[in-house]
This record gives C-alpha cells, structure tokens and sequence, in this order.
C-alpha cells in the first residue's frame, strides 16, 4: 500500500511528472531556437553547453536571481497569479495525455473537455494579466490574445473532439487504445490534423498569428512589464504549453506512445512529439505575421467551415 | 564552499545570457544600423546567448547610441530604472561616448556617462559590428570578474 503511493508519488513528481516535463520543456526551446536559427541561416545557441544545449537553463537561472519590479498602476494580486496559474495550468493538464503507456496518469470519461477549458483558461488568464499590469502595450496585447480566441477556438474545439467519434469516447486514453486496435486518426481524418495545427499556432501565438506579442507594435505583449521571478516563471509555461500542444495532437492524431520493436513507448511518444514540434516551428519561421482583423477574418470564413465539414464527414463516415 | 558553488552558477548563467535593450539619446541612426547588425545571420550573437528585448524589464543591458540631449535625458533616465538590477550600460559610438562633434551644441549635455554609469565604451563613427560584439565580450569579462555577486 505505502510502495503503491511511493510510486504514484513517483510518478508524479519524476517520471512522467513534473520534473521530466520541465526538463523536456527547457530542451524544447533550445531545439526551437535551433531550428529558427538553422532556417535562418544562423547557427543559434552554441557555446552554453554542448551545441548550446544549456541556454534556456542559463536563462531561467539568470531571470530567477533578477530584481522584482511590481508597478505602482499594477493590480497587486492578478499580477502576481498571473505567472503562477501560467505555469500551473499546462503542468497539470500533462497529467491527461499518455505518455509512458496507453493509459494516462489520471483519466476519467470527458478528459478531453477538461483540456479545452484548460486551454481557454490559459488565454483568459493572459488576458488578466495584460489588464493587471496597468501599461497600455499590456491591455493592447491582452485584448489582442481575447479578440484572437474568439477566431480560433471554435475549430479548435471541432478538432479535438472529432477523433473522439470514431472512438465512441470523450476519454484520451480510450481514443489512444482504439487508435492502436485500427488506425491513426490522421488518416482518416487529415483535413482535421491540419486544422488543429493552425490553431494550436494561434494558441501558441507563435507567428504568423503571434499579434498579441508582435514586438515591432506592442513591445511584449501582456508580459511587457513582468521581471525576474514571475518572467522566468511566465517563459517556462510558454515552453511547457507549447510541449503540450504537441503532445495532445500526437496522442490524438499520431496514435500516441506505441510499442515498436525494442523501443519503449516513451520514445516512440517523444520522436512523435518532436516531429509535430517540427512542423510548429517551420510554420512559425517561414511566415510572416497576419494583422489581428485578417486572422478573425480567415479563421471565420475559411478555418470554422472547414472544421464543420470534417465533423459532419466523420459523423456521416462511423454512423449516426 | 556551498554558497561559493550557487555564486558560481549564478554567473554562468549571468554571462552567457545578455539580453540586450537598445536606446537612442539623439544619434543619426548610423550606430543603431550597426547594432541591430549584430543580430543578423552574419554575425549572429544570439550564439552567446546575447539576444534583443523590446521591453526595458526584461533587459539585463541598456546599449546607448548618440549623445544626449536636453529633451532625452530624462527619458534615458526613466528607462534605466525601468531595467531591473543588476544591470549594465554599453555606450556604442563616438557620440554616446564624449558628445563629440556636438559636444559644445546648445542643445547637447555630452556623453552618456554625464547621466548613468557606464561599463563599456565602444568608440567609432559607426563602429563596426566586430568592434561592439567586442564590446559585449569586454563586459562579460567585466561581469566575470567581479567580487561581490549581489
């Protein structure tokens, strides 16, 4: 009984927990920067460590120790929770997705809604935060990061409950299991995985719709005034909410962790979870940005009726 | 020897990772095109770790082009204090580092370092891009070797 909780314990707070999650998520954006850097004709990162391998630890230990600026016009308690519930709200919702085998740390039949609220939630939050911060190139931005859910979420939200037809279940795991009975939903459902990788750009807000914290107009965005502790805290979630969205379009679409010859489920998991990183960034370092009015324009007249089809294609496809 | 090892981390970490906000106090923008030089493909300091910031609270350096006028000054003032300790100063250009030619203008109150500390001088009209990425290595030596880390 005490060796079982030692293990959930375990389980939890190293492997596949939190501390593997943080430290997938520092070597998330040295890849990111890597390969921004490679398609530009840069080299990136390269003396901190091997290949630079240790900047985005440099960074988070160099902003730890940093002074700690709380404006005068600030909201004194949202600006503080701001940077908390950033980072807490995608290490949590990792407890969802299967990684190590088929069957998530905690699963229960409607996981996948509770991910999507857990996403709207973080967009509310960064738009509490641009308010808390009393700068004007805050509010802008967190206005923006608002305005551009209202485009994104509805086919979001079409994308990630599409796979859950065929499998007759809101539960990831399930949807993980039947893929590996059949086949991987991104077969039968491609138009989907491409509209769930539009979107998650648009919740990343990386670039080609990264105008809540396009640098040339607002400065940063809603993070314009954090320092310190809570921009240190505030980047870490970025890169944690960026490995999520990988991970849920790999456990959904790409047929999640998977037994193959002598490899683990594991890397198997994570070799799918880089690939769609891949992709991300490719996408984020070929475009150049859309204005806001052009990113609700194309996500209502192209993005929703496209979504629409796929649902009704699905649900015409595995029956009523 | 515990706290010796965090202090030690500590500056790693500070070196390798620059970032770097940039201001005009009233340049002709010949300086500023060389500096914003450095963040190009070719000569790339983001390998250092050194990398631009809009946002003066996120900046861990202030680099300062042409000399200070009357109008600038306090607004070079506001955002010094806007970075957050510990932070570094690095003139760039002949301008920002004596005045010169317009060190006697009636409008002109001379270098930078007639209003913040500076730790780096970067002479030249413009200088060239090696010569500032110098610059940044001369303040990592700088930072390398100082006492007390707070």
């Amino acid at each position: 009984m005490v060796s079982e909780t030692l293990i959930f314990l375990g389980q939890v707070l190293i492997f596949p927990g939190f501390l593997f999650i943080i430290l997938l998520a520092f070597f998330a954006e040295w890849a990111v920067r890597k390969i921004t850097g490679r398609i530009q004709n840069r080299l990136g990162p390269t003396y901190t460590g091997y290949m630079g391998i240790l900047q985005p630890i440099a960074d988070f230990i160099k902003l730890l120790r940093k002074e700690d600026i709380t404006p005068t016009m600030a909201d004194k308690i949202f600006f503080l929770i701001f940077p908390i519930m950033y980072f807490s709200l995608p290490l949590t919702a990792f407890s969802l997705i299967p990684m190590t085998e088929v069957q998530a740390l905690t699963y229960f039949e409607g996981d996948l809604i509770l991910l999507t609220f857990i996403f709207t939630i973080i967009t509310a939050m960064v738009f509490l935060g641009g308010f808390s911060s009393g700068n004007i190139f805050s509010i802008v931005g967190g206005t923006r990061s608002a305005t551009q859910l209202l485009g994104y979420e509805i086919p979001l939200v079409f994308t990630l409950l599409c796979p859950a037809i065929p499998a007759g279940s809101f539960s990831l795991t399930t949807i993980v299991e039947w893929q590996q009975n059949n086949s991987w939903i991104i077969w039968t459902q491609p138009l989907g995985f491409g509209i769930i990788l539009t979107c998650m750009l648009a919740e990343l807000e990386l670039t080609p719709f990264d105008a809540p914290e396009a640098e040339t107009e607002i400065v940063a965005g809603s993070i314009t005034e954090f320092s310190g502790v809570k921009l240190a805290l505030i980047r870490l979630g970025k890169n944690i909410k960026l490995v999520l969205a990988s991970s849920l379009i790999s456990a959904l679409y790409l047929g999640g962790p998977e037994q193959l010859w002598i490899l683990p489920p594991i890397m198997i998991f994570l070799i799918k979870v880089f690939v769609v990183l891949f992709l991300m960034v490719s996408l984020r370092a070929i475009f150049a940005r859309f204005r806001i009015d052009q990113i609700l324009a194309g996500m209502w007249k192209y993005l929703i009726p496209l979504a629409v089809t796929q649902f009704l294609l699905t649900k015409i496809l595995w029956g009523w | 020897m515990k706290a010796k090892l965090a202090d030690k981390i500590l500056k790693w970490a500070r070196t390798r990772s620059l970032w770097v906000t940039h201001f005009n106090t009233g340049g002709c923008n010949g300086c500023d095109i060389e500096l914003v030089a450095i963040f190009t493909p070719r000569y790339d300091v983001e390998r250092f770790g050194i990398m631009l910031k809009g946002s003066p609270r996120h900046a861990d350096v202030l680099a300062v082009t042409g000399p200070v006028t009357r109008q600038v000054r306090d607004r070079l003032l506001t955002i010094y204090e806007q970075i957050p300790e510990p932070k570094h100063v690095i003139a760039i250009g002949t301008c920002a580092v004596s005045g010169a030619p317009f060190w006697d203008g009636y409008n002109v109150i001379g270098g930078v370092d007639k209003i913040v500390p500076i730790d780096v001088y970067v002479p030249g009209c413009p200088p060239r891009p090696e010569a500032i990425i110098y610059g940044f290595k001369k303040l990592i030596k700088k930072m390398e070797a100082e006492e007390d880390i707070e």
